[in-house]
Parts: structure tokens; sequence; C-alpha cells
């Protein structure tokens, strides 16, 4: 279905994982979630939301959230822009590395929406009016934006470029 | 074989998914300019003492809604008191100005009837009094609630007791279990035989208080058991059951006498006299509320305004 005879150009690609790089950084600058309880008001970003847990003493969510959330997203995009702009190809052996790179990227993917669902999910789900309220901030549809613009910049990239010209003349 | 014929089209100079982050960055810049823009100053205020104060969850509040949170608490160096850090809503700027009063609202109960009873469950907050002064970024936080500042033009009394009873700033001054002021301040007579307490009378009550007024400590109740006279109850009201209080009563035989200047001195007794509670004399005052608000034509609520 998605075959295509001329292979794109990085064009496509590079906008739109430029376009996802610049939504990260509100993403994790700005606070995802506004929590109201008994206790008071606090707004987290996506890092202090990480320290808070871990100071709580779990930290295998804490490590999840940070690499599920903060580590995975900038890797994608960094290797995203290793094959946009350093990629040459050159030996099939290296051609064969950077393609199973990219095939890593298209199938991360899909699991680093889990911010995005976990404030869904609380949003939805604590709301107990006077008592806690669960907001959801600007930060997280930063976030969602970044990842989807990283998922299409992956999809959008073609890796038949990243194989020498005579692999794509016909047989 | 009869093929379509391939459309052939130039690759556009300027790719249409260009615009894509050219909006992405427009949103990104977006988002920071409105969440600097929210943000007012950052102030330090200086406390003795923190308990109850936490970074990320106290706010500031003042006329009943926030205006800022705490963006830190720290030891001050030389373990000197606590140093605040507050972060104020863009409008609430101006509570940022110097002679502003900052103290922490803790649950109170004694202080006029019950205070701050909603920090018991979200935690204690801030409050402030704004001050007039020029833009400043340190303030020194007060130690309890300021003496609130008198805004009419009522008069104020000192009254002279054995002992303070339960008499704090804000307890209640009755005439006829109606509230007609509050009690300011109190503190020890110099030769510390006595405990003054300074009360204000509010504006449109002033006249009530005359030169041969008698004050009496209302505050808490007596229960006297007798074998024949059964237990009587003497207490005035729930408010100053909880946080005590002031009354006073005026004798009503002979001519009245003038109204008391401000600043007169009088002698709090620790019960009222067997027959002050009676006095009822005739002494024309203007209530607020019946000079505000035009009486309605006939009803119950006419009898009740008037």
């Amino acid at each position: 279905m998605n075959f295509r005879l001329a292979p794109r150009g990085p064009s496509t690609a590079a906008a739109l994982a430029l376009a996802a790089a610049a939504m990260l950084v509100p993403a994790n600058v700005l606070p995802v979630l506004t929590t109201e309880s008994s206790g008071g008001v606090r707004s987290d970003t996506i890092f202090s939301g990480a320290i808070e847990l871990w100071r709580e003493g779990m930290w295998p969510l804490a490590v999840i959230v940070c690499t599920a959330s903060i580590l995975i997203p900038l890797l994608k995009l960094a290797g995203l822009a290793w094959l946009l702009l350093g990629a040459r190809p050159g030996s099939s052996a290296k051609s064969r590395r950077m393609t199973r790179i990219y095939a890593a990227l298209d199938f991360i993917g899909r699991w680093s929406m889990l911010d995005v669902f976990l404030a869904a999910f609380l949003t939805g789900l604590v709301r107990f009016g006077e008592f806690s309220t669960v907001t959801p901030r600007a930060g997280i549809v930063a976030f969602a934006a970044a990842v989807v613009l990283t998922v299409l910049a992956t999809r959008a990239f073609d890796p038949r470029t990243l194989w020498p010209a005579a692999a794509l003349s016909p047989p | 074989m009869n093929l379509p014929k391939p459309k052939l089209s130039r690759a556009p100079a300027f790719p249409l998914v260009w615009v894509v982050p050219l909006i992405a960055v427009a949103i990104v810049g977006w988002m920071g300019f409105s969440e600097l823009h929210d943000r007012g100053p950052e102030i330090t205020i200086d406390f003795a003492d923190g308990s109850g104060v936490e970074a990320g969850k106290t706010v500031l509040e003042y006329l009943g809604v926030s205006a800022g949170a705490v963006v830190s608490v720290e030891l001050k160096p030389g373990l000197a008191g606590v140093a605040v850090r507050l972060r104020l809503k863009k409008r609430a700027a101006a509570l940022a100005n110097s002679g502003a009063r900052f103290w922490i609202v803790h649950p109170e109960i004694g202080f006029s009837g019950v205070h701050g009873l909603d920090t018991l469950v979200t935690g204690v907050h801030l409050n402030v009094l704004p001050g007039g002064g020029p833009p400043a970024r340190r303030f020194k936080g007060l130690d309890k609630p300021p003496v609130p500042d008198v805004v009419d033009e009522g008069r104020a009394f000192v009254l002279q007791s054995d002992r303070l009873g339960s008499l704090t700033t804000g307890a209640p001054v009755f005439y006829r279990e109606f509230k007609v002021g509050e009690v300011e301040v109190s503190r020890l007579s110099d030769d510390s035989k006595a405990v003054l307490i300074r009360i204000h009378v509010d504006a449109p009550y002033v006249n009530l208080v005359r030169t041969n007024s008698r004050f009496w400590n209302a505050g808490g109740f007596s229960l006297k058991v007798s074998l024949f006279g059964g237990a009587q109850l003497r207490n005035t009201s729930l408010e100053s059951l909880v946080a005590g209080g002031v009354a006073f009563a005026t004798p009503d035989r002979g001519p009245l006498a003038p109204a008391a200047p401000d600043g007169g001195r009088f002698i709090l007794a620790p019960e009222p006299g067997s027959d002050w509670i009676k006095w009822s004399p005739n002494i024309p005052i203007v209530a607020p509320e019946a000079a505000e608000r035009p009486a309605p034509k006939g009803g119950i609520l006419n009898e009740l305004i008037k």
C-alpha cells in the first residue's frame, strides 16, 4: 500500500522532525499536570514528576517515566537527525546497520505516548471535586504533538535512501 | 496495452511540509510567552517560624483568592529563621510593594471565633495585607496576624481587669448580645497589677458607651447548680462561648450620662451585676443596616430592619 516507486526526498521527514524538536522544548519545560488535592496545588513538569516519584520511593516508576518520556523522545529525534543528515550510504554493512536503527525507531514510536495516556487516565479518574482534581496543562499537549510529529517524521523517512542508488534501480 | 499517461510535476521549490515546523515554532513561542506573561515577581519573606509551609503546596491568599505560590522554603544562614520564596501571579504583582505585611494562617480557635479552619485540611496558607510603598523583593513576615486596621470612625476604650480571661485580639464586644466592636490589643499595666484591654467600638454604636456604662467579661459560661433552684446556665452567645468577649450595659435610671470620650477607661467586671442585663436606656443610634437599605413596604422584614 505504502509502496512508492520514487524515493521521496528527505525534506518531509526533516520538516516534521524539526517541528517535533521544537515541540519537545515546551513539553519538557512547561508543566504537564496540575494536581489539586487537600494538600494544596502543585504543577509538575515531566522531570519534576519523575523526581517526585523518586523521592516518594517509587524508583522503578521514576526510571520508566524518565526513560519513556525524556530519554526515548530525545534519542528518537537524535537518531532520526543522524539518519537524515549524517548518513550517507556507504558499504552495505553500514546500510544494513542504519536500516536496523530505522526499524527500531519505527518500532518504539508507538510506545512513547505513556505520559499522555497517564494524563488522560488521571484526568478522567481523579475527579473528586473539592478534594482532588487533576488537570492537564499545556506541556502535555506539546508532548503529544512532539510524539505524533516524530512518528510522522519516521514514517515519512524513506529507508531506501539508506542504500546505494544501485539498489533502487528496477531489476 | 493502454496505460494512462504519467502526470509529471516539478518538485516545488518550497515543499508545503515546511509549514509544519514553522507552525510548531510559532506555537512554542506563543506557549513560552503566555507562560512568562502570567508570571508575577518573585519575592522572599523572612519568617521566624515556617511550620507548615511547604514548597509547591502552600499558596498566598489575598481576599480569599490564590495570589501566588511558595517556590521554596529554606533555613536562613546561621539558623536565623526561615526564608520563604514566593512566585506571585501577574495580577497580584502589586502585593509586592513595601509595607505589605505577610503572615502564616494556622487554624485558630479563640480569635473572634474560629479562624482558618480550612487550613486544618488544606495545610497552612499565607495571607497578606498590601502595603502602599514602592515595589520590593524582600519582606519581613509577621509572627501572628496583624491587628486589624481601624477602617471606620469608631472609638477606642480601655478596660482594666484583674485577669485577661480569654480576651485575645479580635474577641467581640457585645451590646445586648449584638456585636458592636472588637478587642484590639491587650497588655499588662505598667505596675503589672492589672491587665489593660483596648477595645474598639464601631462608629454607629459609639453612643451606646456612656461615662457610666459597665463592662463585664462575657466569655465562657457559668453553671450554678443548687438543690432547690435547679441548674442555671449563664452564657451570652455561642461565639463568645468559644472566643470570649466583652459585654456592656448602661444604667437606665435617671438622666442619660454623656457619651464616653475616645480612650475612656472602664473597669472590666468578671461577671455582670444582677440587674445590669435588664438595663435598657433609650439611646438613639443610626444602625448601618437601616441607613444603607431602604425599608421595604410592610411585611415582617420591615419590623426587623427598622
